[in-house]
């Protein structure tokens, strides 16, 4: 375990040039929006976040009920670094967002459906680390975050279903462009095509940091087991 | 392009732009410092314990 | 321990019955073990009764509320209400099974573990309706609002259901970490917001005579909410209360 596998030094620097790339088609390729000006460039980053935080949460709900069905405790580590990963993409989507929102119509939080239900995942985490943290047997903590998890998974979406059909001021960003919404805008082909690359580019990113976060977890692991045993 | 002129200039709104991508790159700069500096400590740790192990042998 | 120890008996004796008629009877003997400790003692529902009227109290002067904008806020401020009383009554009935060592003993019966879950969470569900029908009406003399309306019963039932099923499973979890009774709320709350939007919102349409048309879409969301945690509550108990 010590020695880092091949792998992932090469998807490490696979990463790097991505993301190297992404930079570059944000801030030089995609064309200045016609009304928000510059502060339009943080969407592209905004909304691959907020993808990654998502796809963490699916990959924990996964690993939840992979670690119920198995009880191979290497579950419960994907588990904890997917939904650490996204408490972090999550956190960064929420406040780009808000910068975004600030820059674009003048207010610094929308109740809209999905900047709202960002806010409550990052909660729902709040609440998993919490829990686990009050649990001292490892199998327990393993079991009862892997619950919650799977728990959480499902209400979410169920919240932004209820919250969309409660009220929504966030764009629209594919299609159709004035489509009621507020600060809808068209997006022209550069724009789609620097949108698609982030989210890639962050779906690569976010796998690159999981392999990372889950090999300290069993570092993590291996050094909680020694010191079980030798501080008896 | 000839539209874009006619109608109102965009907006200026580049000190957002600074402000968004500085806490985009910040924060995830500090998760990686942060994944770095714990593997170091966890490393060193399990040094201490695995020699602590042996002794007790 | 008499109550328990009779549903105990209850248990054992009928072992060799065919399956769905043991899992009644097992649901019913938790039911019934709760209902009958709660009778004697009443601390439970005196609990959440005294703090269910003060958080009514509260709300009087932390909102300064008149006529018009109470009609607004009354479906708010009764939700409010019974999420906070029912936090209290799902810690207190799960901590009494925990402190008491009931719920080992029910462990031990040759029953499927879900019938545990069914009997606390029906528990649960009538003690927090008891609390709620005794609020409506005082809340309804303090405020001279009619909250008789048959709409707005059925909301308070559905979204009671929800809040109770995931409730009880979260107050099983909650009961045995070191943190206890401020874990649950912290866990409870983000998972019933969507119970707490739909029934706010079908309340207020049902007070205000809004068309049925437009409340369907939450009463449709209380029930697919319901539906699919009961459903995946049965699934998950068993890994909650293994040993």
């Amino acid at each position: 375990m010590e020695s880092k596998p091949r792998m992932l030094t090469i998807l490490d620097g696979i990463t790097i040039l991505l993301f190297l790339t992404a930079v570059g088609m944000v801030f030089f390729y995609a064309p200045l929006e016609a009304v928000m000006g510059q502060v339009q460039r943080v969407f592209y980053f905004h909304v691959a976040n907020a993808w990654v935080g998502m796809l963490g949460f699916m990959v924990a709900a996964i690993a939840g009920i992979a670690y119920l069905r198995k009880g191979d405790r290497k579950w419960d580590i994907v588990g904890l670094s997917a939904i650490e990963i996204s408490f972090v993409f999550f956190f960064t989507a929420i406040v780009s967002g808000s910068i975004w929102a600030r820059g674009s119509w003048g207010t610094w939080w929308t109740w809209d459906p999905r900047l709202t239900t960002a806010a409550i995942c990052e909660l729902v985490y709040a609440a998993y680390f919490l829990l686990r943290q009050g649990i001292d047997d490892p199998d327990r903590r393993a079991r009862f975050g892997a619950v919650y998890a799977l728990l959480s998974f499902i209400s979410v979406p169920l919240t932004f279903i209820s919250i969309r059909i409660f009220r929504t001021i966030h764009p629209v960003i594919i299609g159709s462009g004035g489509s009621g919404a507020e600060g809808s805008f068209d997006m022209s082909p550069r724009m789609l095509q620097t949108f698609i690359f982030s989210l890639i580019t962050f779906s690569i990113i976010f796998a690159d940091l999981l392999w990372h976060r889950i090999r300290l977890g069993k570092l993590a692991e291996e050094a909680e087991n020694l010191r079980l045993k030798t501080l008896q | 392009m000839i539209n874009t002129l006619l109608l109102q200039a965009p907006a200026e709104t580049t000190r957002y732009l600074v402000a968004g991508y500085t806490v985009i790159f910040g924060i995830m700069s500090l998760y990686i410092i942060s994944l770095v500096v714990r593997t170091r400590n966890l490393k060193r740790q399990l040094v201490m314990l695995r020699e602590l192990d042996q002794e007790r042998k | 321990m008499e109550p328990i120890s009779q549903a105990e008996k209850q248990l054992t004796r009928k072992s060799s019955a065919p399956g769905l008629g043991q899992f009644i009877r097992a649901v019913s003997a938790v039911i019934w073990k709760d209902l009958a400790a709660e009778l004697r003692s009443r601390e439970l529902l005196s609990a959440m009764l005294v703090f269910a009227l003060l958080v009514i109290l509260v709300f009087n002067f932390a909102l300064e509320l008149d006529a018009g904008t109470r009609a607004a806020v009354t479906a708010g401020v009764l939700w409010v209400t019974f999420a906070f009383a029912g936090t209290l009554g799902l810690n207190r009935s799960m901590a009494m099974e925990k402190d008491r060592g009931c719920l080992d003993g029910l462990l031990l019966a040759p029953v499927d573990r879900s019938a545990i879950y069914f009997g606390k969470a029906i528990g649960n569900l009538i003690f927090m309706l008891i609390v709620e029908a005794i609020v409506l009406p005082v809340y309804s003399v303090l405020y001279t609002v009619n909250l008789f309306n048959p709409g707005l019963l059925l909301i308070i039932l559905l979204g009671s259901i929800g809040y109770v099923a995931v409730g009880t499973l979260l107050s099983s979890m909650a009961v045995q970490t070191r943190t206890r009774d401020v874990l649950l709320p912290v866990l409870l709350f983000p998972l019933v917001i969507p119970i707490l939007i739909a029934a706010v919102k079908g309340s207020t349409g049902f007070l205000q005579g809004v068309d049925i048309a437009d409340i369907r879409p939450w009463i449709n969301l209380l029930l697919v909410y319901d539906v699919i945690f009961i459903a995946v509550a049965f699934m998950v108990f068993d890994y909650i209360v293994e040993e």
